[in-house]
């Protein structure tokens, strides 16, 4: 479903993603970990069509980006740290205004299934700003998935959230994985959403250095594959330097 | 094999032009939406314009006939200050909560996004402007409800928002942008102020009016409007993914 070959991304002089190849099947969840400055969310806002690759490619259901983008963006739904919501309108408010620009058939009736599906059915008329940052990364669930997207781009969406509503988030993400959903997710936090996950893929340095199958390693395991290929890289980069 | 490009959810594929409407009337709805919630954006822009107005008003109370002469372009200066205040808050909003990456995302048009910010600002503009044009009739007597002067008002208002929303896509992204902005936006919009303020004045002075120094005020207006509204459509998309 997603198919990453060679990217490269260059700002100046600062090579930020250095030959990223990757592939996620359909209905595959796939999270990429990596220390700050890896290239984690570069890379992932270049598969959202929100940046260009100096180089390489990326083909999301055999489409080409950034050609093909416009083709492309229906079939995404993007979480991010931050919440892409209005604070002034109200959740249902919000997801009407996305709900419109998808052009989606009984907006109102998805809107009402959208917002009871995250639990925000009783609080549809308050605004986005009066609500708790765990309120707001449901609200941001439901709006990336009204569409009802093939693939669902996650980027560090358990920032800032406290263990109850991680384990909201850990639900839906299950349910979103158990429906069919493609699922590729980034975080620096290795506590959450691993377990949820087919595989995980270790980003360092710009490149892809290690990928393990969550069948095949322990929590505990995969901690010390992780410290072991973010460390030696590190080492690697001061020996350099 | 590539994903059909439309899901079960969405509605037939309708022409390009219907879809480009929708999405510039949700962009619009959305906009009008906040300003009702919050009054923000209207409230500054009313609040920064009386209180230039009264305050020149006190300044030239000495002088009643050098008030009614620098009238014209105290409106004009009064709606471009102004607009500058509503166009920085206008985008400012899609920068909070990093919302302008979800219009990025949507199956729309960029340029939908332009034209439904330029709607969406001059209305809020008009608005300043019925306010600012009773406290010019109340202030220095001057006959603004003249359809030919409300005219150039609003043509003015659509060159000047469509100009304004390019340049402010801009500078939003800077640390300096409410510094940028007037500095970048003022000097480009001399060319549709020019004219704008020589229309206006001529109805404000009817024992003098010169017909043919008024038409050719209004279509250099509306050239004006054109050329920016074209930048804009040619340039927006550049803007807004750089």
């Amino acid at each position: 479903m997603i198919h990453i070959h060679g990217l490269v991304k260059q700002y100046g002089m600062n090579l930020v993603l250095r030959g990223v190849d990757l592939e996620v099947a359909e209905g595959e969840f796939v999270t990429l970990v990596g220390s700050n400055g890896a290239g984690k969310s570069t890379l992932m806002r270049i598969v959202a069509t929100l940046l260009q690759p100096s180089s390489g490619y990326v083909q999301i259901g055999g489409w080409q980006l950034p050609q093909y983008a416009a083709k492309v963006r229906r079939h995404i739904g993007f979480v991010s740290h931050q919440s892409l919501l209005y604070g002034d309108l109200t959740a249902a408010e919000n997801l009407d205004f996305f709900a419109r620009l998808y052009r989606l058939d009984n907006a109102t009736e998805r809107v009402m299934a959208a917002l009871k599906k995250v639990g925000l059915f009783a609080r549809q008329r308050d605004p986005v700003s009066t609500f708790s940052r765990g309120m707001v990364q449901r609200l941001t669930i439901a709006r990336a998935t009204l569409h009802e997207p093939d693939v669902l781009l996650l980027d560090e969406p358990y920032t800032g959230l406290d263990q109850d509503a991680s384990l909201l988030l850990d639900n839906l993400l299950r349910q979103e994985h158990e429906n069919g959903r493609t699922i590729l997710m980034i975080t620096h936090d290795l506590t959450h959403g691993l377990n949820l996950c087919d595989r995980t893929v270790i980003l360092n340095g710009g490149k892809i250095v290690h990928e393990i199958s969550s069948r095949e390693a322990t929590a505990a395991e995969f901690l010390n594959l992780y410290t072991y290929y973010t460390r030696n890289q590190r080492e690697k980069q001061h020996a350099n330097e | 094999m590539p994903m059909s490009e439309q899901t079960s959810l969405t509605r037939p594929p309708e022409s390009e032009a219907r879809a480009f409407l929708t999405a510039v009337l949700a962009i619009v709805w959305k906009d009008l939406h906040i300003e009702q919630h919050t009054r923000q954006t209207i409230s500054v822009m009313v609040m920064f314009s009386v209180v230039t107005v009264v305050m020149f008003n006190f300044a030239l109370e000495a002088n009643l006939d050098a008030a009614r002469n620098v009238a014209t372009g105290l409106l004009w200066a009064t709606i471009l200050l102004a607009g500058t205040l509503g166009l920085n808050r206008s985008l400012a909003i899609e920068r909070e909560n990093q919302t302008v990456d979800a219009l990025l995302m949507a199956p729309i048009h960029r340029n939908a996004i332009y034209i439904g910010k330029v709607i969406s600002i001059t209305l809020f503009t008009l608005a300043l402007e019925a306010i600012l044009v009773l406290l010019f009739i109340v202030f220095f007597d001057k006959p603004l409800w003249r359809p030919v002067v409300l005219l150039v008002l609003v043509l003015g208002t659509i060159g000047y928002v469509a100009a304004g929303v390019i340049v402010t896509s801009m500078t939003i992204q800077t640390r300096s942008r409410e510094v940028l902005l007037p500095v970048l936006l003022l000097p480009l919009s001399l060319p549709l102020v020019l004219p704008a303020a020589t229309a206006v004045a001529a109805y404000m002075f009817p024992q003098l009016p010169d017909w043919g120094e008024v038409q050719s005020a209004v279509y250099i207006v509306i050239i004006y409007d054109l050329l920016m509204l074209t930048a804009g459509f040619l340039t927006y998309h550049f803007v807004v993914e750089s």
